[in-house]
């Protein structure tokens, strides 16, 4: 019976993210329907136990001898418990501290960028990982005239004092692999809080002595900046 | 060997923590801890069950299926008894029966039990867990951008299957399996129940093996001081042996462990190949069940040959191909 009540719980938790959309704080949205159907399953197991096991009454004399005994199971429990009382958030400034931040790396072909763009009807939008590949890599056309949309979490750094790090989490494969895009960005008058989720409107601020360095950060100069209430529902990027 | 399992819940526990999470559940967050470092571990160890999650259920569905649906004999008559045709052959029937190490387990022992040559068994013990169809998409979905990760997998595994088979049909050591009679007797319920029965055993075990593997990963992540993991991630011999010794430690399922792998990418693919290749074939928790199903001096032989085995082939194959 508390075999059946445990997978009740996870497959009713697993539903719960699923259904808030906070899953997406976890693995990839494609993961959507793959964690509904096992979260299904895991509650008609759980249902289905319980109903043979009160078919069967106490009359069944191998019911008190079956006993092959996963008692490791009670772990299942823990990432219930963990998500109830701890309140695990998406990847934020804590994550981004304790690694290096990655760059895209050169595409491998030249026609990556053949797409022209033009922001004179408004700035574009775009991801973090495509700006900064643009601003690294994009020899054609002049990127830093071009006014670009950007959406990411503020994470404050003593090496910038008129702004801060937008820093948008690239995930291969689950949060665990996340590691952050981070563009430095200039300009701004007054501070944000870590974690705070921002939309700005940039320009690229191209290298002072106009040799690109993948070591350096990518940097920007802030036109408009919006505070963003509610964090997207997918706060990741997954560019590879 | 699957029939009548019933795992040791009871009513004990079940009567504090249920309605505990049960209220937690209704009523929302609690958030007991604010602390960011406990926050980000909390939000690693979450990512790394929740994507593991939906594979371990398609992994039970169908081990529970083969135990209430396909017959021993069945197997038994597909195997060949000739054991050096029969271990390529087994080796094979792994990649058509997925299921997790902690199934094919019980498997290889029933299939001893009814006859088939050890040697063979063995080799579907080892294959099984390592090349089936779940675990190569579980790590194709792990890792996106090293394509050559499953095909590396696919091949170390599978030679360290057949090398191991090969060595134990060459031993030909009937007597230690002696003890290997047959206890099973028919379970009297209806196949749907026994189904469920064993895909909810399946999935309460290797389930709660998993958190512990998820537990160990993400607390490594933070615990352990990014320096020193550099320092070890930088120095291919000691990441080799390192993980391979965690593959051991961790007792991870098959079919989540690319996932704890893609969560270490201070690794190079190699070292983490050696990871992946060594955790399905020997492990604590397997060489407990190894002891348990067939023998405390089983596993005294079988444990240290197929763990060096494993690496060394793992690191061959990482060479060519990664």
């Amino acid at each position: 019976m508390g075999r059946a009540a445990m997978m009740c719980v996870v497959g009713a938790i697993t539903l719960r993210l699923v259904i808030t959309g906070e899953f997406g704080n976890f693995v990839q949205q494609h993961m959507q329907l793959p964690l509904t159907i096992a979260a299904v399953l895991l509650i008609f197991f759980g249902v289905v136990e319980v109903i043979g096991d009160l078919r069967d009454g106490r009359h069944d004399p191998e019911s008190s001898r079956r006993a092959v005994a996963p008692t490791v199971g009670w772990l299942l429990g823990l990432p219930v418990l963990v998500l109830l009382s701890v309140a695990p958030a998406a990847l934020g400034a804590t994550a981004a501290e304790r690694v290096d931040p990655i760059v895209p790396s050169e595409p491998a072909s030249p026609e990556a960028f053949i797409e022209p763009i033009d922001s004179s009807d408004g700035p574009i939008q775009m991801p973090v990982y495509d700006f900064m590949s643009r601003a690294l890599w994009d020899d054609g056309s002049d990127f830093s005239e071009v006014e670009v949309e950007l959406e990411g979490l503020v994470v404050n750094s003593p090496e910038v004092d008129d702004g801060f790090l937008l820093t948008k989490f690239a995930v291969s494969c689950c949060a665990a692999d996340g590691l952050p895009l981070q563009v430095m960005l200039h300009g701004l008058d007054s501070t944000y809080d870590n974690d705070q989720w921002v939309r700005v409107a940039v320009q690229w601020r191209p290298p002072d002595d106009g040799v690109v360095d993948t070591d350096d950060y990518v940097e920007a100069d802030v036109i408009e900046i919006e505070v963003v209430d509610d964090p997207p529902d997918n706060p990741y990027e997954t560019p590879f | 060997m699957h029939s009548h399992v019933r795992s040791r819940f009871a009513w004990g526990p079940t009567v504090i923590v249920i309605p505990t999470v049960a209220a937690a559940l209704i009523s929302g967050r609690v958030g007991w801890f604010t602390d960011e470092e406990l926050r980000l571990w909390s939000t690693l160890f979450v990512s790394i069950s929740l994507q593991a999650l939906p594979f371990l259920v398609l992994g039970v569905v169908i081990s529970g299926a083969i135990a209430a649906f396909v017959s021993p004999d069945l197997v038994q008559r597909i195997v060949p008894k000739r054991q050096l045709f029969a271990v390529p052959a087994a080796g094979a029937a792994g990649l058509a029966l997925p299921g997790c190490e902690c199934g094919s387990v019980p498997i290889a022992g029933r299939l001893i039990s009814h006859g088939t040559p050890p040697a063979a068994a063995l080799t579907f013990l080892l294959a099984a867990p390592a090349i089936n169809p779940v675990v190569l998409v579980s790590t194709a979905v792990a890792f996106p951008n090293d394509r050559m990760m499953v095909v590396a997998r696919f091949a170390a595994s599978f030679l360290v299957a057949i090398a191991i088979g090969t060595w134990w049909a060459r031993r030909n050591d009937v007597q230690m399996f002696k003890r290997l009679t047959d206890h099973q007797h028919d379970d009297p319920r209806p196949r749907w129940r026994q189904f469920v029965d064993v895909a909810s055993h399946d999935l309460v075990h290797a389930g709660g093996y998993l958190i512990v593997g998820a537990l160990a990963a993400a607390t490594l992540q933070l615990v352990v001081p990014r320096s020193a993991i550099d320092v070890i991630a930088d120095n291919e011999l000691l990441a080799v042996l390192l993980l391979a010794l965690l593959a051991v430690l961790l007792s991870i399922c098959s079919e989540a462990d690319a996932f704890v792998a893609a969560g270490l990418p201070q690794f190079s693919l190699t070292s983490r190949l050696v990871f992946l290749v060594v955790g399905p074939v020997i492990d604590i928790k397997l060489i407990a069940m190894h002891a348990g199903v067939f023998g405390r001096r089983f596993a005294l032989v079988f444990a240290p040959v197929t763990f060096i085995t494993a690496i060394v082939l793992a690191v061959v194959i990482g060479q060519v191909m990664l």
